[in-house]
């Protein structure tokens, strides 16, 4: 019986004292000045890049790197979605990662504005990144403090992807206009094929939004979608009524289940011949099988009004670091080493290689699919990013509801467009 | 009073009062202000309450929130009672049957969200199934469909709700003295009238321990919701616990997301409060 109290007594006692040691802990922690945290060790290099190809190129570039010697980096790969929710978290929390995966322009800016971000003007100024295009060095630099913030090392382009033999087999070939690609719909259609795969369900409403960008960019042109999107015009204008009257004419060849699969889904759908065709980023081959890539073709979106200036949506990506990083020299040389022709080519060699890299003395696939995407960008007189690129990741799941709300209910247009204005009006006025 | 009781009560209302009550009067504080997470939070007073009342979005997902809790709690009481009242004799395989029943509650939900996932998919198996029976009509893409999808949520939500309360009756089944039923026989009692007269009086205590742990646990539903719709198609399933999350930590509204959160604790404290206040007036008379 005494025993039993003896060890009782102890445990409690031994309990308080965890307790009490945690509110110490938890009270240095809190202060600033106090977390001195460790500033060698490797660099801590958060990527969101999870899919298995992305994620292997991305564990070989930072073997390579740390093979270099020097300051070295510990890859943590983590869901996208998770990331992106959780990305302000690292960037405020006083001990943050490094170095992190994410996007250039209105994204990294948000962050930049309030002095988050790492001023990477002396990475630009080495050999590295001398030979960068000036649109890339435009995008990369911060509005608010003219210091360049960004490392971009990777874009991709935006078409809508069919398989060369399933094209043969249907006896269809790639339209050029609006007409002609509504034409190839209805012949899709008749021989029981969905002619749109989409792949806006599951953890992936964000798909639906390129349909809105494109069809935007082609019907009002790249300035105007910028502009809407910066909060400059409203959803509910008769500009954006216009978009989703095009959007009209194409829905009924839509796949029914567009919404209810996630991309990676509709990928197959579309590999399988189910769908013919997608509107989708290159990135989705990196969840197809290699040898289902070179039967993969693609067309530029089609032409709605010709006096339109051409623009495409070809997204970046790269790299930014915290400005609380305690290893900030470590980090320039690991963002130096990403820059490089060398890791790019590296990057692409273990993926599915579909993605263009930014160093210009980079070599990319070089298979004609690539080629073939290269020139689509280079020819375009605008290029835009994406949705939340261009916008704000807060204003994305704005689109995403009143996207996935329209496809259901595409006769409640009105009303989707004065809820999607108001619910982004919350937005741009915090 | 010795100083060690002191430190008994102390030490743990210390460490209670750093790890709760500061952080919830945290959140109070930060419900009065509109804070993007980023900079400053910026106090606004009671705008975030006033902009709930014209909010839609938070109209639909209180209503699916005490929808969900009368579905949910309804039905998983019930399912659970007639589960257990089904499998309290012992027969030969009865333990499978049970064990059978209670399986699901050892997955974690989002777990069990994902397998349900698969079979809510268009080409899964509850659409194989109607079509291979000939119910091809019926096929559905349930999850994406604002008709179904908040029904659709709560089937798995009860999958693994109602083992957990149908153990809970078992237990209490158990405890039932057999003499009881004995006598009603000798007088006469037919089945109806025996669940009626003795069963239900005598689970009078373990319906109140099932009625807290439904209340409770269909108030903070949501990994199920996430997983399996985060609240869509366009909020037909948002519960307020998945608005809250998402109005915090995906759009950036953390002020908002904060007032949602107050919301759902006074709710919460509100009937489950109220119940217990209920609980010790029966118990004292």
């Amino acid at each position: 019986m005494t025993a039993f109290n003896a060890n009782r007594r102890r445990f409690l006692v031994g309990a308080g004292a965890v307790g009490a040691g945690a509110l110490l802990s938890s009270c240095v922690t809190q202060s600033p000045s106090a977390s001195g945290g460790k500033s060698g060790g490797p660099v801590t290099l958060q990527s969101n890049l999870s899919s298995p190809q992305a994620k292997t190129a991305m564990q070989a570039v930072v073997a390579a790197f740390d093979k270099r010697g020097g300051a070295g980096a510990q890859l943590n790969t983590v869901a996208s979605e998770t990331f992106r929710t959780q990305l302000p978290t690292y960037l405020t929390s006083v001990n943050p990662p490094d170095a992190y995966t994410w996007y250039p322009g209105s994204v990294a800016e948000s962050y930049a504005k309030k002095d988050l971000l790492l001023g990477l003007d002396d990475v630009w100024e080495k050999p590295e990144l001398a030979g960068y295009s000036d649109a890339l060095k435009k995008l990369c630099t911060s509005a608010s403090s003219g210091k360049k913030v960004f490392v971009p090392t990777s874009y991709y382009w935006w078409g809508v992807f069919y398989r060369k033999s399933n094209f043969a087999k249907w006896g269809v070939k790639e339209p050029k206009t609006w007409d002609e690609f509504l034409g190839l719909c209805d012949k899709l259609k008749s021989k029981g094929v969905a002619p749109i795969g989409l792949g806006a369900g599951g953890d992936t409403p964000w798909v639906a939004s390129t349909w809105f960008d494109y069809l935007d960019i082609r019907v009002n042109g790249a300035a105007y979608h910028r502009e809407l999107l910066a909060g400059k015009h409203r959803f509910d204008d008769p500009e954006v009524r216009k978009v989703f009257d095009k959007w009209d004419e194409a829905r009924p060849f839509f796949d029914p289940n567009g919404t209810a699969i996630p991309f990676q889904d509709a990928t197959t759908a579309l590999l399988q011949g189910r769908t013919g065709m997608m509107l989708i980023g290159t990135f989705f081959a990196d969840a197809a099988p290699k040898d289902a890539l070179d039967d993969l073709d693609f067309f530029q979106f089609p032409i709605i009004d010709p006096k339109v200036p051409v623009a495409e949506e070809a997204p970046t990506d790269g790299y930014f670091a915290s400005a609380r990083t305690k290893r900030a020299d470590g980090v320039k040389e690991l963002l130096r080493y990403l820059a490089s022709a060398e890791a790019q080519e590296l990057y692409l060699k273990n993926s599915s290689g579909t993605a263009l890299p930014t160093h210009p003395d980079a070599k990319d696939a070089g298979t004609p699919l690539v080629l073939k995407g290269r020139k689509l960008i280079e020819s375009a007189t605008d290029v835009t990013q994406f949705f939340n690129r261009d916008s704000s990741d807060a204003l994305q799941p704005t689109a995403d509801t009143a996207l996935v709300h329209y496809l259901a209910k595409p006769k409640e247009i009105g009303s989707i467009l004065t809820t999607w204005q108001r619910s982004a009006q919350k937005i741009w006025s915090q | 009073m010795p100083p060690v009781v002191l430190a008994f009560v102390l030490v743990p209302l210390l460490v209670e009062a750093f790890w709760v009550f500061w952080p919830a009067l945290q959140g109070f504080y930060l419900s009065l202000t509109s804070w993007d997470g980023l900079s400053a939070p910026k106090f606004v007073g009671l705008g975030n309450f006033s902009e709930m009342v014209h909010d839609e979005v938070f109209r639909t997902a209180a209503i699916n929130t005490v929808l969900w809790l009368l579905l949910f709690g309804g039905l998983s009481a019930a399912l659970g009672l007639g589960a257990a009242l089904l499998l309290q004799q012992d027969r030969r395989g009865i333990g499978f049957y049970r064990a059978a029943l209670f399986l699901p509650v050892v997955f974690s939900l989002v777990a069990t969200a994902l397998v349900w996932q698969a079979m809510y998919q268009p080409d899964g198996l509850i659409n194989n199934v109607l079509g291979a029976i000939g119910l091809g009509g019926w096929k559905h893409a349930w999850l994406a469909d604002q008709d179904t999808a908040f029904y659709a949520v709560i089937v798995p939500a009860l999958w693994r709700q109602v083992g957990y309360v149908m153990v809970l009756y078992l237990a209490g089944l158990k405890g039932i003295d057999p003499v009881l039923y004995e006598a009603a026989k000798v007088d006469g009692a037919t089945r109806l009238q025996q669940f009626r007269h003795i069963t239900l009086p005598q689970l009078r205590s373990v319906n109140a321990v099932v009625l807290s742990v439904i209340v409770i646990d269909s108030l903070r539903s949501f990994d199920v919701v996430w997983a399996l719709t985060r609240g869509g198609p366009y909020h037909s399933s948002e519960l307020l616990s998945t608005y809250m999350y998402s109005t915090a930590f995906q759009s950036l509204r953390l002020g908002y997301g904060s007032a949602l959160a107050v919301v759902i604790f006074v709710l919460a404290f509100g009937v489950i409060a109220s119940y217990l206040v209920r609980a010790f007036r029966e118990a004292d008379s």
